[in-house]
């Protein structure tokens, strides 16, 4: 009998944690990112009026996954005071699309693709992803962080950028 | 990248393990001292790999989908779910004197949580909210200066696990008050830190609540049950 019970019990745990663990699902209708060269993302980092924090993503890249959730809810807790902008690199427009509508369905962040991958580099960056760039209004980069960011330092760098 | 988390963790074991070591030569309460420090590395790793489950889940990410997320810590760990996976743990591993266990590595934990603070100086992480104090710090390139918050945690939790340490060896403490202390220690400090450490969500002030009411309580029931 106890040990049916504890059957039981493995076999309840693991139904429970796969019941609680179903990923989001991709929401119908969204858009891959729009197409943008290097020069319009400069152009764009330039003419802007309040901060922005660039993310450069790709679907294909796991900790990108890992580090999207943060990013949605840091946009949906700042997107009134730094736009948010994501990058999408080196992708397919049906990948980014489910991408997009798994992680950030309704976050305020406007994406873009860069099928060559350059822009990151013309950026001052690198070639591998994740990265996030933060830049103050008129497009001076503030803080460039490579691989993965923890929330203690998106924080930190969101604050830099609207106190500084 | 990962690599300066790797080096805040050997911090963290290397202060408890030091306590620990140092304990032992002034009369550690647990008999089995020598397990304490293998059941202490056992009880962390699990909770830490529970704690980012619990994280994943909250974020929408599937683990069995994604096993490899795991691996990502970075990315984010659940304070609860790692904190309740450890002591879970913890109180499995040492069933059978649990007091005297938790009495035991009361002042280890403590030390090893200041190390992993004092490893925010290598992980670039000591920064909190913006301060005009003298002490005050401003990060590379930037005017706005800041509270060195990982440090402060350090420094707090250092001295408590000293001085839990020096109590233990040269006063008798009644079963279960040096772990209760060092529950009340570790989220008083958590608790009263909350407000300087930047956040997008905010941390579980209402676990550090409970867990100092809970350490309160242990310590009561422990004076009242000598």
């Amino acid at each position: 009998m106890p040990r049916v019970f504890r059957l039981s019990l493995v076999v309840g745990v693991l139904a429970l944690v796969t019941a609680a663990c179903s990923s989001a699902e991709p929401v119908e209708g969204i858009e891959p990112p729009t197409p943008i060269t290097s020069t319009e993302m400069q152009q764009l980092l330039a003419a802007s009026t309040e901060p922005i924090v660039v993310n450069i993503w790709a679907s294909w890249c796991t900790p990108c996954r890992s580090e999207a959730p943060l990013l949605g809810r840091a946009a949906d807790a700042f997107g009134d005071d730094v736009e948010f902008v994501g990058l999408d690199v080196r992708d397919t427009p049906a990948g980014a699309a489910a991408f997009i509508g798994e992680f950030f369905p309704e976050a305020p962040i406007t994406h873009y693709a860069d099928r060559s991958g350059q822009i990151p580099v013309d950026l001052g960056a690198s070639r591998g992803v994740p990265l996030t760039l933060f830049y103050r209004p008129g497009g001076e980069l503030s803080y460039l962080h490579f691989g993965v960011i923890d929330e203690r330092t998106l924080a930190l760098q969101i604050d830099e950028l609207v106190s500084g | 990248m990962e690599f300066t988390l790797l080096a805040a963790a050997a911090i963290a074991g290397a202060s408890a393990y030091t306590m620990l070591w140092w304990e032992a030569r002034h009369g550690n309460a647990a008999r089995c001292t020598g397990n304490l420090w293998e059941i202490g590395v056992v009880s962390a790793v699990v909770g830490i790999f529970i704690g980012r489950i619990v994280a994943m889940v909250i974020d929408g990410v599937n683990p069995l989908a994604h096993p490899m997320d795991v691996i990502l810590v970075r990315s984010g760990i659940s304070t609860v779910g790692a904190s309740l996976g450890a002591l879970a743990v913890f109180a499995w591993l040492s069933r059978r004197e649990p007091t005297a266990m938790a009495d035991g590595i009361a002042a280890a934990a403590l030390a090893g949580l200041a190390g992993w603070h004092a490893g925010c100086l290598v992980r670039g992480t000591c920064l909190g909210t913006a301060s005009d104090l003298p002490w005050a710090v401003a990060q590379a390139g930037s005017t706005v200066t800041r509270h060195p918050v990982g440090v402060y945690a350090a420094v707090a939790l250092g001295a408590a696990a000293v001085t839990l340490a020096w109590w233990k060896a040269y006063r008798r403490a009644p079963a279960g008050a040096p772990a209760s202390i060092a529950v009340i220690a570790a989220a008083a400090t958590r608790l009263a830190l909350e407000p300087f450490q930047p956040s997008i969500s905010g941390g579980p002030v209402w676990f550090y609540a409970a867990a100092l009411a809970v350490g309160i309580a242990g310590l009561v029931w422990s004076v009242l049950r000598r």
